[in-house]
């Protein structure tokens, strides 16, 4: 889910750096820090503990699998949307530092397309709307995984949409996104499963930590078959809405067998490209000129020759060897110091 | 200058209203002294001294420290003059080198840099830690962090420090220089620990919780030396008073 | 060794690095951060079959890998979390886009493959780009440079604060986690059963901790600010590294 660098067209990092600044700005407004002083310490520690838990294995039952948690959902639950998104600005930062995860020029697409969307989505349109009336096993359970449904897949289109954009790969949006998305589909399931299990962990041992708790009066919530029953809808939503999908892709065949016959190198189907590839193809060829910054007089599209490429092999050539003499030299001249 | 600095009178608190974990208590401490605050697990050491300092708010009595009322009002007065070294010295340390640590409470308190600089020296040659200076807290042992959670409160030069389980998961060398560093801090020290050897090596007075009352308040090693009434309220006689068994 | 051991090594491994008493470790945080941003915006924003040009920013890392003796190795060690990503995205290129453009020894070349080497070329070098910040700074000056670029303090703080606490979580982490495996000793991962305990558990320790560190900072005089000393200058030799660098990115982008 993390965007490397080299999959965002600088304007594109830029765009969504702005995105992700504006938000954060806001958030540093809205998250009241002044009044609320004791959420400063615990955004960092939260921080470093979605970081040590995303270190976790967590096998999924049934399959040998396992998944992992992604974290914004449930800093949401337990710091508030403002306050989540900024810790999770110090997670994706330190794990692009330090981990490789991410890049730096991405950092922007990363802040919008993980913890924008499970901040921000998951509080307001889903976690706030579903305990607004009080808690209950069953709601936690519904909030956190449709909200990690949700914000995972909101991310995974933004991933397609900002690398389609970006003018990087050759797969078409419909392609890209068809399979990105049902994938995070599962991903969001199993992410929002381990959620609501940790929040319901939180829900019996320290109920007053969850966000929305404290304006409300404590309640016992359902008993403890609530949580099959929840999973038993969830399961027959998953089942329906996998059986309209399968009906619909195989009724619209612009999907993954219009790539097969592209691959085979069958022409006649370029008609089929929908109408979303066109679009984005345009919006591609319009940001590739900005990716292009204009530097170059002639056409470069195409103005990649053996020649220039040996000639570029040539110069990392020369550095190295520069760079080894140099460094040769100066321990020499280090060595005939220390002797004389 | 008032002798007391700290004078508890009828201090009665609880965390859940239908039983108080302090019940009436009430003793005075005065300049210098170094006192020992000994009782079983969940007798309420660490709450008395969370009191003092201002943790803990919604108490009965009174609490004094130099004659101020420990009140929300009072705090960063109150504050300014008490030290707290928490048991687990990962808590108090959070900025990420030593000196940052140390720097904090001075630069808090609005002091120009080259007083912060002194006075954090000085706070690191009290501990005898100078060459720990620009490391980093996470790289640091067990034993160096406790002696560097002590600095980090003597950079307030505060007239009390309250120590909480300060023996607490040192080896024998690192506990012998933590008694060490102790003896030789000048302000009132409150030590709250069950280590009683530690207890025996450092105070000159004792008092003895249990059930949330004060059971006896006076010489140190008098107290210790009392087997039966240690044992009464479930401490043991320190290791070293109890002899090598035949 | 499990994934939280590794994580921990990691960290002070690169900790180890970034502490050298090396030159380029002395020069300015904002300014490491300023190029390594440069060069990687300057890398990426060649055109996706400009092979050529893309490869020739390769004599930034060449020159600090070798000047800053750092171990390559190490660096390439980096690349397993992010060149998989690039990979499965650019290998389909050669597949959608079969225009010949050049022939190479008599085996034509398509605008595919080109597109698809030049994404792998950017996408390693932004990660040794990344790996030569890290490696020659600590956080903690990165955040340093981050307060000079006006980033709120309270962002800059609580990245502080996180990366203080994260050793100290992964090592609570990977404790619960050996008592849980030498209970379940044919288990890879975590039970369904006990994810919710297990994580809730760290949760709460954590923000048990997180509370006494508040209370610690109480004491110590917190009033809703971090204090920050300021703490070093632009001296001629930082600027003269950041002129220099510029030069040759523009170089190697508009005049060769």
């Amino acid at each position: 889910m993390h965007m490397a660098d080299a999959l965002v067209a600088p304007a594109v990092a830029g765009v969504m750096y702005a995105c992700s600044a504006a938000t954060a700005v806001c958030s540093v407004k809205k998250s009241e820090l002044e009044k609320e002083p004791w959420k400063m310490p615990v955004m960092g520690v939260l921080g470093a503990f979605v970081f040590a838990t995303q270190m976790i294995n967590f096998t999924i039952p049934g399959t040998g699998a396992s998944g992992h948690l992604c974290g914004g959902m449930l800093l949401t639950a337990v710091l508030g949307p403002y306050a989540a998104f900024l810790s999770m600005i110090g997670v994706l930062l330190i794990q692009c530092l330090l981990f490789a995860d991410g890049g730096l020029l991405a950092l922007g697409c990363n802040i919008w397309n993980m913890a924008f969307y499970g901040c921000f989505v998951g509080y307001f349109l889903i976690w706030r709307p579903i305990v607004k009336n009080g808690f209950s096993r069953a709601k936690i359970i519904t909030a956190s995984i449709l909200g990690s449904v949700i914000s995972l897949q909101l991310g995974a289109f933004s991933v397609t949409l900002e690398t389609v954009i970006s003018g990087i790969t050759e797969l078409p949006f419909s392609l890209f996104a068809s399979t990105m998305q049902p994938i995070h589909l599962a991903i969001g399931f199993v992410e929002g499963l381990i959620t609501a299990m940790v929040l319901l962990f939180v829900y019996e041992a320290r109920p007053q930590i969850l966000q929305g708790m404290e304006e409300m009066p404590l309640k016992q919530g359902g008993g403890r078959c609530s949580f099959r029953k929840v999973m038993i809808i969830f399961g027959m939503i998953a089942l329906l809405t996998g059986g309209i999908f399968s009906l619909f892709a195989s009724s619209h065949p612009d999907g993954l067998e219009w790539s097969i016959e592209k691959i085979t190198g069958v022409p006649e189907v370029e008609s089929v490209e929908g109408s979303v590839y066109t679009d984005a193809e345009h919006i591609q060829e319009t940001t590739a000129v900005l990716a292009d910054y204009g530097f170059r007089g002639k056409d470069s599209s195409f103005g990649t020759s053996f020649s220039g490429i040996a000639g570029s092999l040539a110069v990392l050539g020369i550095c190295l060897a520069a760079c080894f003499g140099f460094r040769y030299l100066g321990r020499k001249k280090k060595q005939h110091e220390q002797i004389g | 200058m008032n002798p007391i600095q700290i004078s508890m009178e009828h201090v009665t608190y609880s965390y859940e209203k239908s039983c108080p974990i302090l019940k009436d208590i009430t003793f005075k401490a005065n300049k210098h002294e170094c006192i020992g605050l000994i009782g079983a697990n969940g007798v309420g050491k660490s709450t008395l001294l969370k009191l003092m300092v201002g943790l803990n708010t919604g108490y009965e009595g009174q609490i004094c420290i130099e004659g101020i009322p420990v009140v929300k009002e009072n705090f960063p007065k109150t504050r300014e003059k008490i030290g707290y070294v928490f048991q687990d010295a990962d808590s108090q340390l959070f900025m990420s080198r030593v000196y940052d640590d140390l720097a904090f409470a001075p630069r808090n308190y609005k002091l120009p840099e080259p007083e912060v600089e002194k006075r954090v020296r000085k706070a690191l040659e009290m501990v005898h830690i100078e060459h720990l200076k620009d490391k980093q807290i996470y790289k640091m042992s067990g034993g160096e962090k406790k002696l560097a959670s002590i600095a980090t409160i003597l950079t307030m030069m505060p007239d009390v420090i309250l120590l909480d389980e300060p023996s607490i998961a040192l080896d024998p060398k690192n506990r012998r220089t933590l008694i060490h560093v102790l003896n030789q801090l000048n302000p009132l020290k409150i030590i709250a620990s069950h280590d009683l050897d530690m207890i025996l090596d450092t105070c000159s007075r004792v008092i003895l919780l249990s059930d949330g009352k004060i059971i006896r308040d006076g010489d140190g090693k008098e107290i210790l030396s009392d087997r039966e009434l240690l044992e009464a309220h479930g401490l043991e006689l320190p290791l070293c008073m109890q002899g090598i068994p035949d | 060794m499990s994934k939280l051991d590794n994580a921990l090594c990691e960290i002070y491994h690169m900790d180890e690095i970034a502490e050298r008493e090396q030159w380029l470790n002395h020069i300015h945080s904002l300014i490491k951060l300023v190029i390594t941003v440069c060069f990687i915006t300057v890398t990426v924003s060649f055109s996706k079959y400009d092979l050529a040009g893309v490869l020739r920013m390769g004599v930034y890392p060449i020159v600090v890998f070798i000047f800053g003796e750092l171990s390559f190795r190490s660096a390439l060690k980096r690349l397993k979390v992010i060149l998989p990503v690039v990979c499965l995205i650019g290998v389909f290129n050669p597949f959608f886009d079969r225009q010949p453009i050049m022939e190479i020894g008599g085996i034509m070349v398509t605008a595919g493959v080109v597109s698809m080497l030049t994404l792998m070329v950017k996408g390693i070098y932004s990660v040794f780009a990344s790996y030569l910040l890290i490696a020659t700074t600590s956080i903690e000056k990165i955040c340093y440079a981050l307060r000079l670029l006006h980033v709120p303090a309270v962002i800059v703080t609580q990245i502080l604060l996180a990366y203080r606490y994260i050793s100290l979580l992964l090592e609570e982490a990977s404790r619960m986690m050996q008592a849980y495996s030498l209970r379940a000793p044919n288990q890879k991962g975590v039970h369904f059963k006990v994810w919710g305990s297990l994580v809730g558990q760290l949760l709460l320790k954590s923000i048990d901790r997180a509370n006494e560190v508040y209370e610690s900072m109480l004491l110590r005089g917190y009033q809703g600010e971090f204090p920050y000393a300021a703490k070093g200058f632009f001296r001629v030799r930082d600027c003269v590294y950041l002129g220099v660098w510029f030069v040759i990115f523009f170089c190697l982008r508009v005049m060769i």
